[in-house]
């Protein structure tokens, strides 16, 4: 099964397996990983998913929608590789790929 | 300590997580009696009814949390609760506790509607809801929804496709009537349901599939009422904790007996950011009362204060409400385009809600306004964007 190694909020390494078609919220919260709240639970209305890609990811993604993009905005201190995990569609390409999840979600 | 949470819904999961977050130093019963493992409600609405839905994709715990030693899942319908002794019985087994949290949430009213079978009528609100009308649809051509707020219209998008006809039946003069007239004309404009007015139903024929209404005859193979909710109270009604519309608390989430609290959609509390007593239907509530409630059982009591917040996808728009407003305040748009919609409410110069469609950042800084406070109106309407406004406050 492939899997995305997370960093979470208290800098664990977690192995998180996933099927094709996943979110990556919702590999992150089968697998137990800590500090994403994800209050609207993958709605896209309240940036606490706040992940940043590891920078290899660079291409393999779609862009953010508009939506996402305007709710990253107000995630805490966003960087280039900034991505709200309920927004993000896994497929076998992105096995092994690491995901640091934001120290803080408000 | 020995807790019993009754229900398993998105207040009664968020308050479970944070207890563990937190090192509970106890027990929690939870009871859950919907046959399921807990799961979230928004998609049941709005995720379209052609992709079935996977009940493992929208767990509302992670596993891992749900498997926390302080915690027991028993699978029951809680039938009657003791404040005074702390009991909490089902219908095969009864146990005691030091502190009972209702946390029952609300049921869809179901109308009754002469002459059509009351298990042909759909409501959404639990997974078996879902389940139904998923079914329903590989059939349905001609879909009514009775009621024309915000899950009308969410489920109108999910329907929509297969050349069905929807009808959305208001029975007041307009759609959409928790938002202001402004927003209700950009989505209604955009739904592909055909929204009747001033419309009540009288009968249904299910020879010919017909609905007869006060606007006339409505083909429908398929009828789905989204006429509201009715909070779960029964358990508390008969010790004087609760009235029909909800269990009063107080800013700490609990009721005037000692050994009840009460969170989530069933509760009703002072929302010192709008100003008054209130019972609220929306995730934040669920969220932010149940954390609440966390934070004194964890021993550091905190006086409940957040903003509430709404949000519903109609297809391919997002509408997002910050605050909350009464239906006579005035609204002014701020914001208008083919996409971008965004109107602020206000009553006597304040600002009582933002409604944002397609507009994420403004949805958010009202959100962070509202945080800091009032919004008087005469600064936004000079700023001319919520987003503006936030910034030149910051500077």
């Amino acid at each position: 099964m492939p899997h995305i190694l997370f960093i979470d909020s208290n800098e664990a390494e977690i192995e998180a397996p996933f099927t094709s078609g996943d979110t990556l919220l919702h590999a992150a919260q089968h697998a137990g990983v800590e500090g994403i709240l994800a209050e609207c639970g993958g709605g896209c209305s309240c940036a606490t998913c706040h992940v940043m890609l590891n920078t290899s990811w660079d291409g393999q993604l779609d862009p953010p929608s508009d939506q996402e993009a305007d709710m990253l905005t107000f995630a805490v201190e966003p960087t280039p590789h900034s991505r709200l995990a309920c927004q993000v569609i896994l497929t076998d390409a992105h096995d092994g790929l690491r995901v640091q999840v934001a120290k803080r979600q408000y | 300590m020995r807790l019993a949470v009754i229900g398993a819904g998105q207040a009664a999961c968020t308050l479970i997580a944070e207890l563990v977050r937190g090192d509970f130093a106890g027990t929690i019963l939870v009871f859950n009696g919907e046959g399921t493992h807990p799961y979230q409600r928004p998609p049941l609405s709005k995720t379209p009814l052609e992709q079935s839905l996977a009940l493992d994709k929208t767990r509302l715990l992670p596993a891992k949390l749900a498997e926390d030693p302080r915690i027991q899942w028993i699978d029951a319908a809680v039938q009657s609760i003791t404040p005074e002794t702390g009991e909490v019985r089902t219908a095969s087994d009864g146990v005691t506790v030091d502190h009972i949290i209702l946390a029952t949430g609300t049921r869809a009213v179901r109308p009754e509607i002469d002459g059509l079978d009351p298990n042909m009528l759909h409501v959404m609100r639990t997974w078996d809801d879902r389940i139904r009308l998923e079914t329903a649809m590989q059939h349905a051509r001609h879909v009514a929804i009775v009621g024309a707020g915000f899950m009308a219209f969410e489920l109108a998008a999910s329907l929509s496709g297969n050349d069905r006809t929807i009808h959305i039946l208001a029975r007041g003069s307009r759609a959409l009537p928790q938002v202001s007239a402004e927003s209700a004309l950009f989505l209604t404009a955009r739904s592909q349901a055909i929204v009747l007015t001033d419309c009540s139903v009288s009968s249904y024929d299910r020879a010919t599939s017909t609905l007869h209404t006060s606007q006339g005859p409505v083909t429908a193979d398929c009828i789905i009422a989204t006429v509201g909710t009715t909070p779960n109270v029964e358990l508390l009604l008969a010790h004087g904790l609760a009235d029909p519309d909800g269990v009063p608390v107080d800013p700490l989430m609990q009721t005037p007996h000692p050994r009840v609290s009460a969170i989530g959609e069933v509760c009703r509390h002072m929302h010192p950011s709008i100003g008054r007593t209130a019972r609220i239907e929306s995730i934040s509530e669920a969220n932010d009362t149940a954390t609440t409630l966390a934070k004194r059982l964890l021993g550091t009591p905190t006086p409940f204060q957040a903003i509430p917040w709404f949000w519903s996808d109609q297809g391919e728009h997002k509408l997002q409400i910050a605050g909350l407003s009464e239906r006579s305040d005035k609204a002014t748009v701020l914001q208008a385009d083919d996409r971008r919609h965004v109107v602020a409410r206000h009553h006597n110069g304040r600002v009582t809600s933002i409604e944002a469609i397609n507009a994420a950042t403004e949805f958010m800084a009202a959100r962070r306004l509202f945080e800091q406070g009032a919004i008087p109106l005469d600064p936004l309407l000079d700023s001319g964007s919520v987003m503006a406004l936030l910034q030149s406050s910051k500077s």
